[in-house]
């Protein structure tokens, strides 16, 4: 387990002490804690039905923990509702993309930007230099419903960039791409974290994780039951059972 | 003490009968996971339907019911296949599709009646029971009766065979059951069947009780949606509950308010239960995907 | 619009020209207020014609008239439930109380209609706040119930307070016929007044769609969740589309009273004529757009008019079941409306070529 921090070091962004989250017969998310600091890449992995979506959720407000205190920036934000604390500035992605089909990708980018630019005009400025951030300026005026999932998925990074956010949760933002869309998208991640920007991304592609993690965090089943390096995560046999069982080894990547 | 009493009977017995309308709806509700608003269409057309057996041929709902419930259950199985179905991802849609049935069914039978009101009448909806110095009307206690034994067999149907766990799974968990190879849209033909069959057999029992309107069904509709609100999704005895709850607090509101503020009566239990326990009394996981949410 | 395929060409030649192009064009990328303005004034055009015409006729005038008033009401429902997807079955409330009070303050204060039009009609947006705020968390099936057991309650207390609204028996105002009164002998002058009332409830809606409450209402109605993400408030989204919604309906209700003069609870609340005959022709002429709604009273209501008069002498209630019979076909074939059915012959042609995506790289630079 990580040792206390050094006094000297400015509190983390993100402080998650002993979250649970009870459904009736079951333990989704059990007493998990972890903290995230300012400029750090976090991954989460873990097995189906580990919790990791659930986790994500508590932690931007979609569900109410049963027990635990999250703390962000500074401030406890328990009682705060989903779209406080995206005005606080934890931005999302969703596993499942729901972009506007109707509007275009334009259109699509400017919901988010409406929370910081409250008018139309400089809304739009700030989508389009948003969307040539992630590459997708080119596709402005083309309707979200036609984009590809690689578009998509961009789409919902600029989307989640256009709230100025503190902290970018990814869920799955990978799945589905193949070789090539997810190296341009490893850039562009690469690149916004060059910027300062904060992450705690949920990954099964285990190639994203070791390319693109400081450290890495491992669930199963509700529980917190490993964090350290990318390679010391990747190499463990405790994580490797975890994810595939006894008796088996990763295959050389 | 007499009086209150006396209150307290007719709500126990308009109870039994809201049960016996909304425990259809609920299993549709809980299983389906859909707002028929023609339910009350259905429990009309077994209303019709017993009426006219026992003016054609003389014979007495409470034995053509066993004719007129399962016709009104093909009928649902009819819209079922062809109405909802189809509309299976689109909860909007599906209000406009119940609600332009309800209209259609509603006044088809307007144009056939030509808006005559029918009625069973005669003395035997007039009998009544003594139970010292009350007086049970015998056509409501019937219905509280048939209501009971409804909500047990229910019980045992869905707990103890095959067939009834397997439309259990599908309430829980959609995706699950089809893994485990329970075939989902099977499931929601029979207990739309089942939901429909049973609406016409409340038509059958309320025949004596009831005079017969096209419109009818629309007096139950909303007091139904109130008893599986307060009794809560899925919950076959949550029904019967919430029906006698809502009875009872309907008789006594009747009595100390006014009696015409009835459906102010539903809408209160409707909103109280929904911001206080919108899992409804006996409700089941889940129920909040439905309709429900926890507080933003 | 070509300019994306050149756009993609010209970028896989290497070079930013793409984005100086974007840029350059970017007003093409969303509608202006420009572009709008010219939009609205055709469909006017468009839309005043029938009364140009047909206003001189007598027995048109009925016809044309109701189609405005439905239509600009049902332009008003969509902002709620088209735009923001939450399909109230209730404004029939909120236009009962702009034809109550109407009346009351014309019968028993003479007060003007013109004046107490826009009083009233606060009244009640805020009614449909009060009334909303509880209800919002309903999802989809739940809240129309609930909508519809206020429109049931409503009718339940304009029977009960007969005092304020004349009981079962209704209010009637009396023929006191002037300008000021809202009440014309010439009756050409009422299908004037609806095609201005809706052509005001297409302006408003106009003007919301393409606001950031418009944007934002098109965000709850797809995903709340995603709503909340982008950090909007999704209640108070919500009860700012349903209170501009209950406004203008409620206005409706005012030149409904003053046109016909006589009301009561069967006439008002009446859940096919009024509660779910809003959200019926939005649907048929496309919910979520802006002129359908008009469209669909355009089609529909000349139609009942003539199965009201032609069957249901012979057939009470044979025009509701074929009205019940239109809303299950609708539901099921044609949910986008009218206005979609064209949406698609037309939009095919219009679409761009979409740039391959190898040819899009993060920064925005060439590959």
């Amino acid at each position: 387990m990580e040792k206390l921090q050094n006094l000297n070091v400015p509190s983390p962004l993100l402080n998650v002490q002993s979250v649970t989250k009870q459904f009736l017969g079951l333990k989704a998310v059990d007493s998990i804690s972890l903290s995230v600091s300012q400029g750090e890449i976090v991954s989460i992995i873990g097995p189906n039905g580990a919790g990791k979506t659930t986790f994500f959720n508590l932690l931007t407000g979609q569900l109410q923990p049963t027990f635990g205190e999250i703390n962000f920036d500074g401030k406890a934000i328990n009682n705060l509702g989903a779209h406080e604390r995206a005005r606080i500035g934890m931005g999302r992605t969703f596993q499942i993309s729901k972009p506007l089909i109707a509007l275009n990708v334009l259109e699509n980018v400017m919901i988010g930007a409406f929370m910081r630019e409250p008018t139309m005009e400089r809304a739009k400025e700030k989508a389009i230099s948003l969307l040539r951030k992630v590459g997708l300026l080119q596709l402005a005026p083309i309707k979200a419903g036609d984009l590809t999932l690689s578009q998509r998925r961009r789409l919902e990074v600029a989307r989640a960039l256009a709230l100025d956010p503190k902290i970018m949760l990814l869920d799955e933002v990978m799945a589905g791409l193949n070789q090539s869309e997810v190296s341009q998208s490893i850039d562009l991640l690469n690149q916004l974290h060059s910027e300062g920007q904060t992450f705690l991304i949920i990954e099964h592609n285990l190639k994203v994780v070791r390319a693109f993690s400081q450290r890495v965090i491992v669930l199963d089943r509700g529980c917190l039951i490993a964090q350290g390096s990318a390679s010391e995560i990747l190499n463990s046999p405790e994580v490797i059972t975890a994810y595939l069982g006894e008796g088996h080894k990763w295959k050389r990547s | 003490m007499d009086q209150i009493l006396n209150v307290l009977i007719i709500g126990l017995l308009l109870g039994g009968i809201y049960g016996l309308v909304s425990i259809g709806l609920n299993l549709i509700f809980g299983v389906v996971r859909i707002v028929n608003f023609a339910q009350g269409e259905l429990v009309m057309l077994g209303m019709y339907g017993s009426y006219f057996a026992y003016t054609q041929f003389n014979i007495s709902p409470y034995l053509s019911f066993l004719v007129v419930a399962p016709l009104v259950g093909l009928i649902g199985i009819v819209i079922q296949r062809f109405v909802i179905q189809p509309l299976r991802a689109e909860s909007n849609m599906q209000i406009f599709a119940t609600f332009g049935l309800l209209m259609m069914f509603q006044n088809i039978m307007l144009m056939v009646t030509k808006g005559e009101a029918y009625s069973i009448g005669g003395e035997s909806s007039r009998w009544s029971l003594s139970v010292g110095e009350l007086s049970l009307s015998v056509v409501r206690l019937i219905v509280f009766v048939a209501v009971t034994l409804i909500t047990v067999g229910l019980h045992i149907f869905l707990n103890k065979t095959l067939t009834g766990k397997s439309i259990r799974a599908v309430t829980q968990d959609k995706l699950g059951a089809r893994a485990m190879g329970i075939n989902v849209e099977r499931t929601y033909l029979l207990t739309f069947g089942i939901g429909a069959t049973l609406a016409g057999f409340a038509g059958a029992m309320l025949t004596p009780i009831y005079s017969i309107t096209p419109g009818v069904g629309g007096n139950f509709i909303l007091a139904a949606f109130a008893v599986v609100v307060l009794g809560g999704l899925g919950s076959v005895w949550g029904a019967y509950l919430g029906g006698l709850i809502v009875g009872v607090v309907e008789a006594l509101a009747g009595y100390y308010i006014d009696p015409v503020l009835r459906s102010a009566v539903w809408f209160m239990i409707f909103l109280v239960v929904l911001m206080v326990r919108p899992s409804g009394l006996l409700g089941m996981v889940g129920a909040e995907e439905v309709g429900f949410r926890e507080q933003n | 619009m070509n300019k994306t395929k050149d756009a993609a060409d010209t970028l896989s030649k290497g070079g930013t020209f793409a984005d100086q192009a974007i840029d350059a064009d970017s007003s093409k990328l969303i509608e202006t207020p420009k572009s709008l303005s010219f939009k609205y004034l055709g469909c006017m055009v468009l839309l005043f014609l029938p009364v140009l015409l047909l206003a001189r006729y007598p027995q048109w005038i009925n016809i044309v008239a109701f189609t405005y008033l439905m239509g600009a009401v049902a332009v008003a429902w969509n902002i709620i439930g088209g735009f923001g997807g939450q399909f109230s079955l209730g404004h029939g409330v909120f236009f009962s109380i702009g034809a109550y009070m109407t009346a009351a303050l014309f019968i028993n204060y003479g007060l003007s209609p013109w004046i107490t039009i826009f009083p009233i009609a606060l009244v009640a947006g805020l009614v449909s706040v009060l009334i909303s705020w509880p209800t919002f968390r309903l999802r989809g099936p739940f809240f129309a119930i609930a909508t519809l057991a206020f429109n049931e309650v409503m009718f339940v207390l304009a029977n009960h307070f007969d005092s304020l609204t004349g009981g079962p028996r209704g209010l009637m105002i009396p023929f006191k016929a002037g300008f000021a009164n809202m009440i014309f002998t010439e009756r050409s002058y009422y299908a004037y007044l609806m095609f201005g009332f809706a052509a005001f409830s297409v302006g408003v809606s106009v003007v919301v769609r393409y606001s950031r409450l418009g944007y934002y209402l098109l965000a709850v109605r797809e995903d709340e969740d995603c709503a909340r993400a982008c950090g909007i408030n999704v209640l108070n989204v919500k009860l700012s589309g349903m209170a501009i919604s209950a406004m203008l309906t409620s206005m409706g209700g005012t030149l409904f009273t003053m046109y016909l003069r006589y009301i009561d609870p069967p006439t008002l609340f009446t859940m096919s004529d009024i509660g779910v005959k809003f959200a019926l022709l939005s649907l048929i002429g496309g919910i979520g757009t802006i002129a359908g709604p008009i469209l669909g009273a355009a089609l529909i209501i000349p139609f009942e008019n003539y199965l009201r008069t032609e069957l249901s002498n012979g057939l009470p209630g044979s025009n509701l079941a074929v009205l019940g019979f239109l809303m299950v076909l609708a539901a099921l074939f044609m949910k986008k409306g009218i206005y979609g059915l064209f949406q698609e012959k037309y939009g095919k042609a219009n679409k761009p070529a979409l740039p391959t995506p190898m040819s899009v790289k993060p920064g925005g630079g060439a590959t």
